[in-house]
């Protein structure tokens, strides 16, 4: 009775700190889009139509959320700001082909394809992504997961105790 | 239904409990972390193919404890093989990823992958189900003959050989009652890991058989013992893929809630059941994965242009989940009847407990 409960209010105490966490927004905010080199952050989806003759012109500045024809310039590694999609990387700028950088606007001349992963194919199932988390939120997702395994194991041991169900242990080697 | 904010979709929360559930069943059962089962169902369900691999890794860690926990009460693990494996076990799963990367580099991984899938899986099913069928005819002869069938019947002869291999150090594993060279182990587990790390997989289809068939551990005790291996593998790929941001914690627990059921009902069934039935159900998971691998290799030679391929591979994944699941239910079926003199087909009181 005492195990059953015990490992049963430790289950519920973490159930109820991951929602928490959850619930709040905490867990989700671990996650972020990282750069992965230096250029500017944009959301592609809004110039998929640009062309030499009808050039995009995105708007550079610190955006925290990038709302249209905007671009947020970003080192790699830094933090992409909301509703990112993609980079134009520094040396695609100064490439010039595809976008140049005039004054304080991208000219953009070639839209990105935007890649989309497709429910039934499994190529990208392992390609990452560019979503990074926190090392600490890592730890703490396996160390809520072992704790939870654990707990809940312990509670269904207890649990059939309780029932007065005896499993013993397998005899391996009886007649042999 | 849930608003998974991590991985950005909506999905039906019973759905999840409900893969939880059938996964965690053959999982106990068979000592597998059955993620060749999970990922494609939580693609379906709407979640990212990263996203999928990530929280089926991180849910088979917390699973594969919940089944440890209850095979550590049955007596079905061996710590001494366990600890003894680890080290190997990480090594070749770190090893098989380099070279996965290397086959990346080379723009071929895909389709080696897949070769390299059908080729073990379907060598595995081959070998198992010709030694159970050898193994479950023995049993039936002993019955036949009125003497007394034990809870394993194994006809293999290769762990005598690698018992026979004299390199220091020797352990002596109390619970499997196997002395053995630890370098016969380390190098087990280094080769299963190799393959775990290099097909993506938790690696207990192949960890189980070479258990059973290289260090001559029974079949209980194999499944119990690499239960262990699991979470510490699980643990280890569930913190990179967490680490990668591949991780939605919430779809993770509503998986391990069914699991929670599924792992102690999987598990508490070895209990009824003798070695050969788990190693059949083992050969039959292994052969339906084939089948799974050759569909998704058929696809892809294709010219990923036939869909229905990869719709089929999916479907066969998912039906094989549940064709286990009710396999193993029946078999726990028939050995209480069968206790309780019942009538029960005639293949059956040699492979259940009465």
């Amino acid at each position: 009775m005492v195990k059953f409960v015990f490992w049963a209010l430790v289950a519920v105490a973490l159930f109820t700190v991951a929602w928490r966490s959850y619930s709040t927004g905490q867990m989700a905010a671990w996650y972020y889009y990282r750069a992965s080199a230096d250029g500017f952050a944009v959301n592609a989806t809004y110039f998929v139509n640009a062309t030499v003759e009808a050039p995009a012109l995105l708007e550079v500045g610190a955006f925290e959320r990038i709302e249209g024809l905007q671009a947020v310039p970003v080192k790699a590694g830094d933090r992409l700001p909301a509703n990112a999609n993609g980079l134009i990387l520094t040396s695609v700028l100064e490439e010039g082909k595809r976008a140049r950088l005039e004054g304080e606007a991208i000219v953009v001349t070639q839209p990105w394809k935007i890649a989309e992963s497709k429910g039934f194919k499994y190529k990208d199932t392992f390609k990452h992504k560019g979503v990074q988390t926190y090392p600490w939120a890592a730890a703490w997702n396996v160390a809520m997961t072992l704790g939870i395994g654990l707990a809940l194991g312990f509670m269904a041991e207890g649990f059939t105790d309780l029932l007065g169900i005896k499993l013993e242990k397998i005899r391996h080697f009886e007649g042999h | 239904m849930f608003e998974f904010v991590v991985s950005g979709i909506v999905a039906p929360i019973f759905l999840l409990v409900f893969v939880g559930f059938t996964v965690g069943t053959v999982g106990g059962f068979i000592g597998v972390g059955g993620g060749y089962m999970v990922t494609p169902a939580l693609i379906v369900f709407g979640f990212p193919g990263y996203m999928a691999s990530g929280i089926d890794m991180t849910h088979i860690a917390g699973k594969a404890l919940v089944s440890t926990v209850r095979h550590r009460q049955l007596g079905n693990i061996d710590w001494t093989l366990a600890l003894s494996m680890v080290a190997g076990t990480m090594l070749g799963v770190e090893l098989g990823v380099r070279v996965l990367v290397y086959f990346k580099h080379l723009g071929i991984s895909g389709v080696v992958l897949l070769i390299t899938s059908v080729v073990v899986m379907f060598g595995l099913f081959l070998y198992t189900q010709v030694e159970t069928r050898r193994a479950h005819r023995q049993a039936e002869a002993m019955a036949r003959e009125g003497r007394k069938v034990g809870r394993e019947i194994q006809t293999s002869r290769l762990p005598q050989i690698f018992q026979n291999i004299p390199l220091f150090p020797i352990v002596r594993c109390s619970t499997a009652r196997i002395v053995v060279s630890m370098w016969v182990i380390v190098l087990i587990g280094i080769v299963t890991g190799f393959l775990a790390g290099f097909l993506g997989v938790g690696g207990g289809f192949v960890r189980v058989p070479a258990l059973v068939y290289l260090v001559g551990a029974s079949t209980h005790i194999a499944v119990g013992t690499d239960l262990v291996e699991i979470v510490v593998s699980g643990g280890y790929g569930a913190l990179r893929h967490s680490i990668e941001g591949h991780v939605d914690m919430m779809a993770v627990l509503f998986m391990i809630c069914g699991a929670l059921f599924g792992a102690q009902f999987g598990s508490i069934a070895t209990a009824y059941v003798r070695g050969p039935a788990i190693r059949y159900i083992l050969s039959y998971s292994l052969i339906l994965a084939t089948l799974g691998a050759v569909l998704r290799l058929l696809y892809v030679l294709t010219g990923q242009t036939l869909e229905v391929l990869a719709l089929l591979a999916v479907m066969l994944t998912l039906g094989e989940m549940i064709f286990l699941c009710l396999f193993i239910i029946s078999l726990v079926v028939f050995a209480v009847r069968h206790k309780h003199g019942k009538s029960v087909p005639p293949w059956v009181p040699a492979l259940v407990v009465s």
